[in-house]
């Protein structure tokens, strides 16, 4: 460190902050703002106290927290040492990646088209293409749609979520007394409270485990429907997410990444090379024997996103959903083919499995996920 | 700590020194990185942002910075569904109702009524109105397990803690007189919005190495032989080297060693281990995990060996 004037020590504070961000750090010009109080006020002393306190003003995450440390020794010591060298071409390997083929086109199986997401939503503008994405079946859509669309599920899931998280709701016995309400009925009685109005708690599920089908056939709903399971993410207090084809795989964790398209791309790993084929019955098996206790009588929501065409033993898997539907508040089990016009659930694991759900919903387009509130 | 230690390098070296003796003699072991921190909280007049596992001491953080700077510590407890009349302040309706039927045959007016009904007597503060009405000197404000919360609730936490006022419309806008010191503490059940990280200093607290593990127990459990003090936090290091569901952290190494005290155990032995067992894990798997590898842990334990 060679700063010895107030002035040198805040030029090369701004130039670190610039170079940090360049380099993973989400700060702007408040960070910047703020580290130039933090070096102010720790002096240049002790080049650990600096470094510290430089770190606790500019990260903001355990992420950032990790990737600190190789940044400073690698700005201070004036070169870019490899090990920053390598995190950098790993973010711009991200960038990249996610700007040339959005993680989505991965999931679904399709090839890279080279399309950004900005073309992809001047493709379609205005709102009755917006009505026209959202009754789209997600298999029919192009590449352009499909960016345009995963713009619109983002902001409308998020209102959904948002809807369902507000946590009071009028209720009419018991809860607390709405005293808005309870004042404005009983103006007609001259102010007295003759009759009370009351609220209650909205009694809401407060876990939801989520099993998603995505064997070959389900492919073109898979990415969808994990940004689905992303967004009611943050409506629960718990969500144990699950994905399977012939076997389960547990992505509770990886869900918990940091943002949705690091989730995405660490998914579309999980799930390479995974080959068709669906057993859903020895997967509930597995869930039933390993992942019991994620279901608990009373609070636990459960949903399966699944075609139903099943290549396992159609009585195995009865029995397995109904050993869950025993331990569950709600089963619903949403199928993308029910919106085709002559569907009917015969297939030989779809009808041995009605018996035990408690809601059967398509799963298709945007409207029929946003529909799902009225059940949640 | 109102100097300007720019013109006097060092200052700060011997504040950060001061802080971590300080937290020393509250039996708070922390590492120069959170004493830095803290220097800071107080000189940036920022909040802190404090993440790491469960049982590694985040709550105790604000608990000794309060005890450390001789002032109140007011805690809110983060919990699902949390709203603003239980984090704020809300009126208590039923004494206002009383109130009202105390006062329907005096002679005062309406609006003296009314003044007498919404006025400080029948403000129920909570936590967080609290910490704003401080009268003497600036609390620290802990706000616990903010992840637990919606983000309604931190939307509107990120409001009050840019400006540190309320405006309660019965009685007008009040502002701290002295801006309490935030502490907020989170699992990452969920992450927190930009906005709110962006406004905090951020402190991520990790497994202690052996060393410091070894000085918390020491301050905490004075009373402790070092040896057997060791096997404990050997122990524990190699569990947490076992990748269990739930990773014991350092309340656990501590309910641990009293157990092995209360035991009259004087080294870590296999019935020593057996019967602490539901100290360090907390799940059947666990357990199990434990269980299996228990020959290994115990000498890794007794001999300093991996």
């Amino acid at each position: 460190m060679t700063a010895e004037t107030p002035n040198d020590l805040a030029a090369a504070i701004v130039g670190f902050c610039r170079f940090a961000r360049t380099r993973g750090l989400s700060g702007g010009v408040q960070a910047t703002l703020a580290a130039l109080a933090a070096a102010a006020s720790l002096g240049i002393a002790r080049q650990e106290d600096l470094k510290c306190g430089l770190r606790s003003v500019l990260c903001s995450s355990k992420e950032e927290w990790d990737l600190f440390d190789g940044l400073f020794e690698a700005f201070w010591s004036g070169s870019d040492s490899p090990r920053a060298k390598q995190s950098t071409k790993r973010r711009e390997a991200a960038e990249s990646f996610e700007n040339r083929e959005n993680a989505g086109a991965l999931m679904s199986g399709a090839v890279a088209s080279g399309v950004s997401e900005d073309e992809g939503s001047q493709a379609v503008t205005g709102a009755s293409a917006r009505e026209r994405l959202r009754r789209a079946d997600f298999s029919t859509l192009n590449q352009d749609d499909l960016a345009a669309l995963e713009q619109i599920a983002l902001h409308l899931l998020g209102r959904m979520s948002r809807r369902l998280s507000r946590s009071w709701r009028i209720a009419n016995r018991r809860g607390k007394v709405d005293l808005r309400r309870t004042i404005r009925h009983n103006i007609s009685r001259g102010g007295e409270w003759i009759d009370l109005r009351y609220r209650e708690k909205r009694p809401r599920p407060s876990r939801l485990v989520i099993l998603l089908d995505i064997s070959g056939s389900m492919s073109p709903y898979s990415l969808l429907l994990l940004r689905f399971v992303y967004a009611l993410k943050k409506h629960f207090k718990r969500v144990d997410a699950f994905l399977f084809s012939t076997e389960l795989v547990e992505i509770t964790d990886t869900l918990r990444a940091l943002r949705l398209p690091d989730a995405l791309r660490a998914l579309s790993q999980v799930a390479a090379g995974w080959s068709g084929g669906t057993k859903i019955g020895a997967s509930l098996r597995d869930l039933n024997h390993l992942h019991a206790r994620k279901l608990r009588h009373g609070d636990t929501f459960f949903l399966i996103l699944s075609d139903g065409l099943d290549t396992g033993e159609p009585e195995e898997l009865a029995a397995e959903l109904r050993a869950v539907k025993r331990r569950v508040r709600k089963l619903v089990w949403l199928n993308p083919l029910l919106a085709l016009p002559n569907y009917q659930p015969i297939a030989q694991g779809m009808s041995a499995a009605l018996p035990h759900v408690d809601v059967f919903a398509p799963a298709h387009n945007l409207e029929s996920l946003l529909a799902l509130e009225k059940h949640l | 700590m109102d100097h300007s230690p720019a013109n006097s390098p060092g200052a700060s070296g011997k504040d950060v020194d001061a802080i971590l003796s300080g937290f020393e003699r509250l039996h708070y072991i922390a590492d120069r990185s959170l004493a830095t921190a803290i220097y800071l909280v107080a000189k940036l007049r920022k909040p802190i942002l404090v993440e790491g596992h469960a049982g590694l001491g985040k709550t105790e953080v604000a608990k000794a910075l309060a005890a450390f700077l001789g002032t109140r510590l007011i805690r809110l407890q983060c919990y699902e569904g949390l709203d603003v009349s239980s984090a704020l302040y809300e009126w208590n309706y039923q004494k206002q109702l009383l109130a009202i039927k105390i006062q329907e045959q005096s002679n005062q007016t309406v609006e003296e009524k009314e003044r007498h009904v919404f006025s400080r007597e029948f403000l129920l503060e909570r936590p967080l109105l609290q910490s704003i009405l401080a009268e003497d000197a600036s609390p620290v404000l802990l706000i616990d397990e903010i992840d637990r919360t919606d983000e309604a609730f931190e939307a509107f936490l990120l409001e009050l803690l840019s400006d540190f006022q309320v405006s309660i419309p019965e009685l007008g806008t009040i502002s701290a007189k002295h801006v309490p010191f935030v502490v907020l503490t989170s699992n990452r059940s969920r992450e927190l919005g930009d906005a709110l990280k962006r406004r905090c200093l951020y402190q991520w607290i990790d497994y202690p190495s052996f060393e410091k593990e070894m000085r918390i127990v020491r301050a905490r459990l004075p009373g402790m032989e070092d040896e057997l003090a060791g096997h404990v936090v050997r122990y524990v290091q190699a569990v947490r080297q076992l990748r269990l569901s739930k990773q014991p952290g350092v309340a656990e190494t501590l309910d641990c060693a009293q157990a092995l005290m209360a035991l009259g155990k004087r080294r870590l032995d296999a019935e020593g281990l057996e019967e602490t067992l539901g100290c360090i894990s907390k799940s059947v798997e666990d357990s199990e995990r434990v269980r299996t590898a228990s020959g290994d842990l115990l000498i890794a334990s007794t001999t300093g060996r991996r």
